[in-house]
Parts: structure tokens; sequence; C-alpha cells
């Protein structure tokens, strides 16, 4: 469970704050999956970034129970002149896990055969994105945050993802943030639309849609 | 933005209880295990001759001031041996320099770890300074070592004072290192100023000439320089013919004190600038 109490983020720009998250309040319950729309460049990203405590806010208060994950997709969190494996160890060293199991997982999961023991600069982005989802999923969080995940991998690799998200259900919740609704579709069952730096909720995916193709 | 709130929000927060305590300091040790482990790999298998490359810059440093000083026909004062005298010098004052130079660093080479909400910027500084500490004293074992074979008797007279010495050095160096990361958060133009800033401590830090050496107006202001009090804690700690004790160590550790007091703050302070992406 994850609670927003007036959560507020601004960056400083030439022509003068830009306030990206404006007084927040949102509460994302333990196992649901939810759906963040908003257009590029509308905070998406930022708002992955509060919640997971990777980056703190300007006000506001943040209340997680169980483990978050930090936002996994394609960009951030690895080292590029280390190895696929390096990084693996790395994050299963910081995270406390044991270093062969999560080592092991990741590499079966992510199927990047010998790359993996490669440098991770000579990574293609689908690559980095394999091995983040890979090592994501050895770590058995609570709450899983994504950033934008449609365009990983090819249909095979997508369909394992979904796979292994859908097993999670029972215990975990996964907060994924795109612009594109199909993705939402597929794995949410609740949405929300953020846009001009308010977080609004639907029930109902449709009336979501409708929302966010209204600002879109 | 509104200060009130996040300081009311901060104050509402519960005091940690000594099991958490005890949990945030295994999960930063943990993180800074982890986080040292790496800079290892990327601060020395960048290319082949990492390793040596540590070894080699202390010793061509040596190797030069040994030759200046045979030239102009000085040698070190109070019948100290040239090698452990520019070793002693050129080792605690590299400790200083380039622990400040790697933790000014810290934020700049690491963003992508930031991403990771269990790894804040004082982990990068402690991991950075401890790999610099190690290394340090490995290069000066090894140039004191191979310089033992040389000669018929060899001894250190205070072990002690040189590792207090060299400690110091470190701490100095990690936290003039925090206090110019945060400052670098704020505006590059920290870094442009650094190096100049910085470059001055070779000559009056005490490489090549010892406190006892100085006249005692001059030594008085040499020694307002924390770094000096580091060489010459290191080198009366190494030498039983050198009493050292010009150096005091509780002024050291009041720049360190005071150092880490305005770094801590400053990095609090431009914690939320650090933009990730």
């Amino acid at each position: 469970m994850i609670e927003l109490q007036s959560v507020t983020k601004a960056y400083q720009t030439r022509v003068g704050d830009h306030v990206v998250l404006d007084r927040i309040d949102a509460t994302f319950p333990e196992r649901v999956s939810i759906g963040i729309l908003g257009k590029n460049g509308a905070g998406k990203s930022t708002l992955l970034r509060i919640l997971g405590g990777a980056e703190q806010p300007d006000a506001g208060k943040i209340v997680r129970a169980g483990r978050v994950s930090w936002p996994i997709g394609f960009s951030g969190g690895f080292n590029g002149s280390l190895t696929g494996e390096e990084n693996s160890r790395f994050i299963a060293r910081i995270y406390g896990a044991d270093l062969d199991e999560i080592v092991d997982f990741a590499q079966r999961f992510a199927e990047i055969g010998e790359y993996f023991r490669m440098p991770v600069r000579t990574y293609s982005s689908g690559m980095r994105a394999r091995l983040a989802f890979g090592l994501s999923m050895a770590l058995d969080f609570d709450t899983y945050l994504v950033d934008e995940v449609t365009a990983v991998g090819d249909k095979s690799f997508q369909a394992k993802c979904h796979a292994a998200f859908s097993d999670r259900r029972e215990r975990s919740s996964v907060i994924i943030v795109s612009h594109q609704m199909n993705t939402i579709r597929k794995y949410c069952s609740r949405a929300a639309v953020l846009n001009k730096g308010r977080l609004s909720f639907f029930d109902d995916l449709d009336e979501a849609q409708e929302a966010y193709e209204a600002v879109a | 933005m509104s200060d009130a709130a996040a300081t009311s929000a901060a104050h509402a927060a519960e005091t940690p209880k000594p099991h958490e305590l005890v949990r945030g300091i295994v999960t930063q040790l943990r993180v800074v295990h982890a986080v040292a482990l790496r800079e290892t790999r990327t601060r020395f298998g960048a290319n082949q001759l990492g390793y040596v490359w540590a070894l080699l810059e202390p010793l061509f440093w040596i190797g030069t001031f040994a030759g200046l000083f045979y030239l102009v026909g000085r040698t070190p004062p109070g019948g100290m041996a040239i090698v452990p005298f520019l070793a002693t010098g050129v080792v605690a004052y590299d400790l200083v320099i380039k622990t400040s130079d790697r933790g000014s660093q810290a934020i700049n080479a690491n963003k992508a770890l930031l991403f990771y909400p269990q790894v804040q910027t004082l982990d990068l500084i402690l991991a950075r300074g401890a790999l610099e500490m190690a290394t340090f004293v490995t290069v000066f074992s090894l140039i004191v070592g191979g310089w033992a074979f040389t000669v018929p008797r060899f001894r250190i007279d205070d072990l002690l004072t040189v590792m207090g010495g060299m400690g110091l050095a470190g701490l100095l160096g990690m936290a003039l290192g925090l206090v110019f990361c945060a400052l670098n958060v704020l505006t590059p133009t920290v870094d442009r100023i650094r190096g100049p800033l910085i470059r001055p401590l070779f000559w009056i830090s005490g490489l090549f000439f010892t406190a006892e050496s100085l006249p005692a107006t001059i030594r008085e202001m040499a020694l307002y320089n924390p770094i000096l009090h580091c060489t010459e804690m290191v080198r009366s700690g190494f030498f039983p013919s050198y009493s050292g004790h010009y150096a005091d160590p509780g002024y050291v550790g009041l720049w360190i004190v005071s150092l880490l007091f305005i770094g801590l703050t400053l990095e609090r302070k431009v914690r939320p600038k650090v933009q990730l992406t």
C-alpha cells in the first residue's frame, strides 16, 4: 500500500517553476493494479520515482507499507561498464537477497543469452528492460512500479511479463504509467489520469479512457 | 513550495524505534558494501593496468622529487630516509585530495544508483572513501615494504600513529568531498574552481618539508592547513627520529566535524534538486 498526502513537486526552469505534481492525495491499495495515464511530460515518471522513494517531494508525505520496487523500465539503475551479471549481483546485495538465486533467476527470465556477461552499455534498450524486468521479478516486491511496459521486447517476452504479473496478482500490486490505454487495459483493473499536476482516479477503465482522450 | 507543510509532516513522523535504527544501519552497511565492490570494478577495471596505475602515480611523484632533492643536493630534515620521507608525505596528501576528488563526483558518476531508494548520496561517498583508504594503505605498504628490502634494519616507530594519520586524512578527504559534492548539485561552477583552490595545497602540506624545519612565523601559518597535520602525524609515527609534536589530531578532527556538519546540511538541502534522468 502506498499513500500520498498532498504531495507536491516542482522543477525549476528558465521560465519559472514548473509544477509537475500539485498537492496530490491518493491511496494505492494492496493487490490492486492501477494504471496511470498521462501525456508525454505530464510527470508520470516523476510520480513513479516519488512513489518508489528515489526522489523526494518538495512538500507532502508518502506512506509505504511493504516492499516497493524501483521504477522498472528502460532508463536508469544500471552501470554501463559492468556486465548484466555484475549489475544483478549489485542489486541483490542492496536488497539483501541471495546472490546466486537472483542472478540465476534474472538470467533465465531476461533471455539475453551471452549478453548477460557483457557490459550493459552494449545492450539495446529492449535488452536493458528485459534485464530490469528479470531482476525485479526475482526480488518479490509487494508493489511493482512499471514505466511504459508496452515497448519491452517481442510478443513472447510481453506474454512472459504478463504471465509473471498475473501469477503475482494474489500477493503484489502493480502501478503502471503509460500514455497508451492498451497497456493499461492489459494489466490493470483501475486507472487514473495525470494532467496538469492533478491525479484523478476512475473505477471504470472506459471512463478513464474518456477522460484521458479529453485531455490528450 | 510550502516549507511549513514539509516540516509539519516531518514532525508528525514517529521517532524510529531501536530495532528500526538497527535495521537502518544494517541496510546502510549492505549498501555501502555493495557500492564499494562496484566502485572497485569501475575505478580499476576501466583498463588493464588499473591497479598498477594506483601504485605508479605516487611512485612517479616520489621518483620526481627524490631526483630533484638529489639535483639540488637537499636531504630530508632530521636524517629521515628520502623514500619513506616522500612516501609518507605524498600518500597522506594524495589520500586527502583523491578522496575529496572522488567524493565530489559521487553523485555525477553514480546517478543511476540513486534510482534505488536505499542508496543515498552519503552511501556513495562512504563507499568511495573506504575504497580510497584501502587503496592508499595498500599503496603505502607496497612502497614502504619495497623500500624496506633495501635497508639493513627496518622499523616503524609507532604504527598506530601512522594509521591514525592516514585515517584522519581519509576522513578529511571524505568530509571535503561531501561538501564539494553537494555544492556541485547547486552549480557546476564549483567543479571549475575546485582545481585552482586545491592545487596550492600541494606545496604547503608538508610533502617535502616538515613543520619543524620551517621558520617559526611561516610554521604558524602553515599549521592552519589540516593536511599538514596529517602528514606530520604519519611521519612522527613512522620515523623514530621525528617527534612531530606540532601535529594536532584534535585540530584535524575539528575540521572534519565542521566540514561534515556543513556537508550533511548542504546535502539534505540539495537532495530534492538532484535530477535523476
